[in-house]
């Protein structure tokens, strides 16, 4: 084997002397063969004819020798590489075309494939991840998915027998990093000691907790962490961290890709669970059955299939419930890879990666139809070339393979042209940012996965939609093409598979275009919905008192000292204290349990979001207060006050008389002071939401804030300027509080927009390209039945045709596909159209202006694309195009 | 020439090479030389089939080309048997044996 590879390699880098060597043992043949027929008594002019009859054509014999090593095949592959670039040297724009095609088409798939890679197909950095289980809790009745409670982790690991580890962990626990520079807001997770043994983890640097530790001071780093606030400080080990204002000591670093059980998250230290108390006050009564509070994890025992680990767990979930009436009562268990999406959001992200994905697809289709269509007019063109080549003894097979060859050239250029748009477009993607504090990690990258994607499906697109083309190209009708005739074989037919193609990807680019508009004029909506609050010069800064070992009345006292310090900077018009600032999508104060005081449960489910309020709230804000007033420096002591919004009044109240009415959430009484107009609290695309406003002042010892309080300022002038003076405002009442989640509403808004801003570039990009496309493809029809024509065109205008009428007739054609293109993809577009109905904002699906703007554009857009070619038509000489061969 | 003569069996002429350098090493116009003599003129074997065979052989290691001089002191590439052509003569040779009888068998029947 070895020896055949040298040999052939010598041969063919050796090509010379092979011959030379081929050349004498012929010779030799020869010479030996004619002796021989000489001694035999034949006459030397008979001899050396026969020994040529018996050798045959000397050349032949050269080549077969040849073709008897393998190099021959690298050989050959050689020379069509040699011919291919010569070829697509000389219409250049052509092969650019075509791999600009294919490149944007896969490139558009590569993105999203790049998105399904990470939520969906991510890998995950547990060892032996297939026996890693995350385990979910449903509630009674409940749809889907909560967390755990401490004493049902406790019996979930003392009696399933399934199991070889159960591990449970709090998943949001944020901290103060203290140390050296500014003290730092961080998200990190709290864990039972076995976590990272359950997760199997290879540690880059010392180790996961130990049984021992449950209640020690320990912390594991996140990879991420220790290379930016540790400088990847490779002693870490046996150092002591401060964290909100405990000392740690770090045992380990986490493994650069792991990010906890989810994939969503981001948290970046872990500590046993038995800090996450004394670190974080939010979290109380750890040990309440009724206190769902854990995330948890299993690992499988070797032989146990997550079937029958289910079965057990079902079995265990009646006997809970027996156990335990009040709070277990119905619940049942679920499980999900580790690593994978929350059930809850995986359907959304199905949803939207299915929609992106059908839209790429689209996309993809479109460029197809443009490569086909252009090699199909290319290989028309090159009937005569591949006539000339089959006449002088080329076979069939290798006009095909040579074909083949080169639609292979053009994909690769058409992988290499997509994977650097989707780099980029990755790039963009990742750029998109949530309008909430969370640790969440949505950045999407081009890895080798996606690169082998791009490139295998740009080829398969290439050799499926390349080969009826080169099988057409290599099949010329001889003697016509021989002639040049080739568009006399079948004379008169317009509808060509040409033109259905054309017609084809028109129709999908109207109704990726249709979509596309749809989501810009439901951002363009978006953009304009009415907040119920002035956002512009609005700036707001996050601090967590909690997070320090701040009382509830201290934190008060805290809050009002910095308010006052900010009133007086400059430029300051009001200043006030939140819990939550609008718009954050998961808001994380909300009851179910609000009513009036004189009723026994509550009448409507309607859940009522809670916010916790400091003076001069709805000034800073802007929200109008309808009756009473809004809320003042309230006294921690006196009667709790509450001021609601409209929305509250009409399903709560069911419009009573508000003002000075109490209500009440669960047992604890609140009288209404004040009535505001509505504003958005969770989402732009929400419904009013009734809004219950409480004193923060009377309600942080109670409810203490998960995500610490924001102070929110109206301000004119300068945001830059006054956000320093802000940050040096808090630092000099406390200069170890980490301050977070800096930003002026305004960008709050924008961050808002995600998901109409993610949607609509999505589609407006995908749309562009997509019309792009079929715009090439309508251009490069037109423009080949204009040279195809020539001569048709040179006898009509022999015979009087005015260049103006023979113009029109062009376009007239062009148009009359672009024509049938709406005609086909008005009415499925609109079918489409239903199905974005829960993406859009304020919007119909059914837009008249979308649905009349967009056919109008894309139909005058191909009018350019034929007017164009169509002047070459005007252009002809019928002295000229009559002598067209 | 006789007119009788036909090519050889397909797919044997490697075996019939092998057989023949089996005596001796051999150039390409004496391989030919001796299969036609052997089989009387039956197998004739011409340069378009025999030198691509020996370019295989070679490559396959059953056999070795070597430049030599020849009887009357020209250089000729003689070619010589390999261990492992030997080996490969044998097998064929059995297999082929089997092929014929079972041929013959089906004939006869």
């Amino acid at each position: 084997m070895f020896k055949n590879l040298l040999l052939g390699s010598k041969a063919l880098l050796n090509r010379e002397k092979r011959n030379s060597e081929l050349e004498e043992e012929l010779q030799a043949y020869i010479r030996d063969s004619i002796e021989a027929k000489l001694l035999n008594g034949l006459s030397r002019e008979d001899a050396e004819r026969e020994t040529r009859i018996e050798v045959g054509s000397l050349d032949s014999v050269k080549h077969k020798v040849w073709k008897a090593g393998w190099e021959s095949t690298v050989d050959t592959i050689g020379g069509d590489a040699k011919y291919t670039f010569r070829r697509l040297a000389r219409s250049p724009w052509l092969a650019l075309t075509i791999a600009l095609s294919l490149g944007l088409g896969v490139a558009a798939n590569a993105t999203v494939f790049s998105l399904v890679r990470k939520f969906i197909l991510s890998p995950t950095p547990f060892g032996h991840s297939e026996t890693l289980t995350t385990i979910y809790v449903i509630p009674d009745k409940a749809n889907c998915c909560s967390k755990a409670s401490l004493p049902l982790y406790r019996d979930i690991r003392d009696q399933a027998k399934s199991f070889d580890g159960v591990s449970a962990w709090f998943e949001l626990l944020p901290a103060s990093l203290g140390g050296d520079g500014d003290p730092e807001r961080v998200w990190g997770q709290a864990a039972t000691t076995n976590f990272f043994d359950v997760a199997k983890l290879q540690m880059p640097l010392g180790r996961g907790f130990i049984s021992q530790e449950e209640h020690a001071q320990v912390i594991v780093l996140g990879y991420q962490l220790w290379k930016t606030r540790f400088s990847g400080d490779p002693q870490i080990v046996g150092k002591t961290v401060t964290l909100s204002g405990h000392l740690f000591t770090v045992v380990g670093v986490a493994p650069r890709n792991f990010r906890g059980m989810d994939q969503l998250l981001d948290p970046q230290f872990w500590v046993p669970l038995s800090n996450a108390t004394s670190l974080y006050p939010y979290v109380r009564d750890p040990e309440r059955r009724a206190q769902a509070w854990l995330r948890i994890a299993a690992r499988l025992k070797e032989g146990v299939t997550l079937a029958s680990a289910g079965s057990e767990m079902a079995q265990l979930a009646q006997r809970f419930a027996l156990a335990h009436q009040d709070t277990d009562k119905g619940e049942r268990f679920l499980f999900e890879p580790a690593g994978s999406l929350a059930p809850g959001d995986k359907r959304g992200m199905k949803f939207l990666l299915l929609a992106f994905s059908i839209v790429a697809f689209l996309v993809l289709c479109i460029a197809c139809a443009n490569i086909s269509n252009l090699l199909l007019a290319q290989g028309a063109q090159r009937k005569r070339e591949m006539a000339i080549r089959l006449a002088l003894g080329a076979t069939r097979i290798q006009l095909l393979r040579q074909l083949m060859f080169e639609n292979i050239c053009l994909a690769l250029m058409g992988g290499a042209i997509g994977a650097a748009v989707s780099i980029w477009a990755t790039a963009k993607l990742s750029s998109f940012r949530l309008p909430i504090s969370l640790p969440v990690d949505l950045s999407v990258g081009v890895d080798w996965r996606v690169l082998l994607y791009t490139f295998a499906l740009s080829l398969l697109a290439s050799l499926i939609f390349g080969f009826l083309p080169a099988w057409n190209a290599s099949r010329p009708i001889m003697p016509n093409a021989l002639k040049g005739e080739d568009m006399l074989a079948k004379p008169g037919t317009k509808w060509s598979v040409r033109s259905a193609l054309v017609v084809f990807q028109v129709t999908l680019s109207l109704i990726l275009l249709c979509a596309s508009g749809l989501f810009l004029r439901s951002l363009e909506r978006a953009t304009k919905i009415d907040v119920g609050f002035r956002a512009n010069e609005v700036l707001f800064m996050g601090i967590n008192p909690q997070l320090h070992a701040y009382t509830a009345a201290k934190t008060v006292r805290l809050l009002r000292t910095v308010r006052d310090r900010i009133a007086h900077l400059p430029g300051v018009i009001s200043v006030t204290t939140t819990d939550e600032v609008p718009l954050s999508i998961l808001h994380a104060a909300r009851s179910n349990q609000i009513m009036p005081m004189t009723a026994e449960h509550p009448l409507s489910s309607r859940i009522v979001d809670l916010y916790m309020i400091g003076p001069q709230y709805f000034e800073t804000l802007g929200i109008p207060v309808l009756a009473g007033r809004g809320l003042g420096e309230e006294s921690p002591d006196g009667p709790k006050v509450a001021v609601v919004n409209e929305e509250f009044v009409r399903t709560v109240l069911h419009g009573a008389n508000a003002l000075g009415a109490t209500v009440k959430d669960g047992d604890l009484p609140y009288e209404i002071v004040g009535i505001v107009k509505n504003a958005k609290s969770k989402t732009l695309g929400e419904d009013p939401q009734p809004v219950l406003y409480r004193s923060l002042s009377q309600t942080a010892a109670a409810f203490p804030s998960y995500d610490g309080y924001k102070f929110m300022i109206r301000y004119k002038g300068d945001a830059a300027g006054l956000s320093q003076a802000v940050r040096k405002a808090i630092l000099t009442t406390d200069s170890t509080l980490a301050i977070f989640d800096t930003a002026t509403m305004e960008e709050h808004l924008q961050d808002a927009l995600f998901m109409p801003k993610l949607v609509g570039t999505f589609f407006i990009c995908f749309g562009l390209v997509g019309l792009v496309l079929a715009s090439i493809g309508l251009y490069a029809v037109i423009s080949f039945s204009v040279s195809r024509r020539t001569k048709e065109i040179g006898i009509r205008m022999a015979l009087g045709a005015r260049p103006d009428a023979v113009q029109r007739m062009i376009v007239g054609w062009g148009m009359r596909l672009a024509a049938a293109s709406v005609a086909l993809g008005l009415p499925v577009a609109l079918l489409a159209a239903r199905f974005s109905a829960s993406l859009l904002y304020g919007l119909k699906p059914y837009d008249f202006i979308t649905f009349t703007v967009v056919p109008t554009f894309l139909l005058l857009i191909s009018l350019l694309a034929c007017w164009i070619p169509s002047r070459s038509a005007a252009r002809v000489s019928p002295m000229v195009a009559l002598r067209v061969d | 020439m006789d007119s009788t003569s036909v090519g050889v069996v397909p797919g044997t002429l490697e075996m019939l090479v092998l057989k023949t350098l089996a005596l001796e090493p051999m150039h390409a116009y004496g391989i030919s030389l001796r299969i036609v003599q052997i089989t009387e003129g039956a197998f004739n074997v011409n340069p378009g089939s025999l030198l691509p065979a020996l370019t295989r052989m070679e490559r396959a290691k059953h056999v070795k080309g070597e430049w030599r001089a020849t009887e009357n002191n020209r250089r000729a590439k003689y070619y010589v048997l390999t261990p492992l052509g030997q080996k490969a003569l044998e097998s064929e040779t059995d297999a082929w044996g089997r092929q014929v009888a079972a041929i013959t068998r089906i004939l006869k029947a």
